[in-house]
């Protein structure tokens, strides 16, 4: 079943400078994407159209079959979308309370909002952490806090806009393998990137974007020798011709 | 990191964690206005309640000592104030200026009363969710007409989440300054301006970031009301605080 259907996408901003042009995309439900490009090649406003957040200015996208301007809460329960600053994204005073914030706003009933606040911080680890106040956290722990505060409104897309900046080793670890396990889940993962070497072995397609446009579309190990060509760096192992190694091995 | 103070909901399971919040905000309301009554005898009763209360709470007497840090020079203000401006028998006298036996012990009495207020608040605050607190704001504010309660609510719980991010900021903003060498630059004007500009432009940015990832999460006006539930612990614990407000009146 296709979960998203792009059909002719284009967006125009305010300054009339065009940010997407006739972007068709239809994405299967449970695939594991990666949009790699340049930045200002129109990643994060694609992303940004999945859940209604920017709306196209010409053109439809359908989600489960619903054009997303139908019913924008639906839209944005069921596409949670971790942005890449984490500190910005979290508006609880306490772990707990942010988790709690989306699940709240969707009008659950109070010991549902618990259930899932607890369900969440587990799959993310984090149920240790529920009385703490986010800014004393570390940025890999304030990434899988904003992950959670999205799992707690149960959607079925997971968009991650640049996931991995700003993290050390084991943040880039722990963040990849929140991924895969939820995308081993059934979820449909979009990662938006333009560092591919650290998540290309785990993505099922790969969509490369160049001033607004999807430039490329297909299997990653089939486009890994043409990524230099878009400004985006061949991972080092693809380079020596050997195969992309997982980060989590 | 900034840590505002120590001010702060320490996670427990005492039982004045488990009291419901609009209770706690009464009885710090009752606690602090009849302390205002209070005299040596009931202050003593009041201070050993109060003290017992946060041990009880799992707050340390180093950390009970620390709230009062900055708070020290406010009575030590007031003292000194009362002791040199109430008339009466003079213990210390120089020149024109006398400390009498009678403000010493109206100081006392004022600085005393207030540290009464900040233990309460102490009390509250360590023992109530910050969320509990902005529920039992939104109930308070619920029943009158014109007054987005829920708003407020919501805008009450940003400035807490924000405030200690916005002090990072300012100090990230001050220290890239400092390596740039602006304290050699010793006009005060200037200085604010080099630090306040950025500080704003990006507690702006900040802020639009933020509106997205709300409207990101579906944020509405319409949402899950607050659990606030009253139990016979919290009826049994209002006849207590009575009681203890009644012995501090008589």
């Amino acid at each position: 079943m296709n979960i998203i259907e792009i059909k002719n996408l284009s967006h125009r901003f305010a300054d009339s400078t065009l940010g997407l042009e006739n972007i068709n995309l239809t994405i299967r439900e449970g695939t594991f994407v990666i949009i790699a490009g340049q930045n200002g090649s129109g990643k994060t406003t694609l992303l940004k159209h999945l859940n209604g957040l920017l709306l196209p200015t010409a053109g439809t996208i359908r989600l489960a079959g619903r054009t997303v301007s139908e019913n924008l809460v639906k839209a944005r329960q069921m596409v949670g979308m971790v942005f890449q600053d984490a500190d910005s994204q979290i508006v609880g005073e306490t772990v707990c309370d942010d988790v709690a914030f989306g699940p709240e706003n969707l009008c659950v009933d109070r010991n549902e909002v618990k259930r899932r606040v607890s369900k969440s911080l587990k799959i993310v680890g984090m149920l240790d952490f529920k009385d703490q106040k986010p800014h004393l956290l570390s940025g890999g722990e304030k990434r899988r806090l904003a992950i959670a505060g999205i799992l707690a409104m149960e959607p079925k897309v997971l968009v991650f806009d640049e996931p991995f900046s700003s993290l050390d080793y084991p943040g880039v670890k722990q963040i990849l393998k929140q991924i895969v396990s939820l995308h081993r889940s059934g979820h449909t993962i979009f990662v938006a990137a333009h560092d591919l070497e650290k998540v290309i072995a785990h993505a099922d397609r790969l969509v490369i974007m160049k001033e607004g446009k999807v430039v490329k579309d297909g299997i990653p190990s089939q486009l890994l020798g043409e990524l230099e060509t878009f400004g985006i760096r061949e991972p080092c192992a693809s380079r020596l011709g050997m195969e992309v190694p997982s980060w989590l091995n | 990191m900034a840590e505002l103070s120590a001010f702060n909901f320490r996670p427990g399971s005492s039982v004045l964690h488990g009291l419901d919040v609009r209770f706690k905000l009464l009885f710090l309301v009752l606690i602090s206005v009849t302390s205002l009554k209070a005299y040596p005898v009931s202050l003593s009763v009041l201070t050993l309640v109060l003290v017992a209360a946060l041990l009880h709470a799992q707050r340390s007497l180093k950390s009970i000592f620390k709230a009062f840090r900055y708070l020290i020079v406010l009575l030590a203000f007031i003292f000194f104030a009362r002791a040199l401006s109430v008339p009466g028998s003079a213990v210390i006298e120089f020149k024109a200026v006398s400390i009498t036996r009678e403000g010493i012990y109206h100081g006392a009495m004022v600085c005393w009363r207030l540290v009464i207020v900040v233990l309460t608040g102490l009390a509250f605050v360590s023992t109530t969710r910050p969320s509990e607190i902005k529920a039992a704001v939104e109930w308070l504010l619920n029943p009158f007409p014109f007054i987005p309660s829920k708003r407020i609510a919501t805008m009450m719980s940003l400035v807490v989440r924000f405030i200690p991010v916005i002090f990072d900021q300012a100090r990230e903003t001050a220290d890239a300054q400092r390596a740039r060498g602006v304290d050699n630059r010793k006009n005060p004007v200037y200085r604010l301006q080099k630090l306040g500009i950025p500080l704003m432009r990006r507690t702006f940015e900040r802020a639009d970031k933020l509106a997205v990832a709300m409207e990101a999460r579906c944020y509405s006006e319409n949402r899950t009301d607050p659990g606030l539930r009253a139990g016979l612990r919290d009826w049994t614990a209002l006849f207590v605080v009575i009681c203890l407000c009644m012995f501090i009146v008589v």
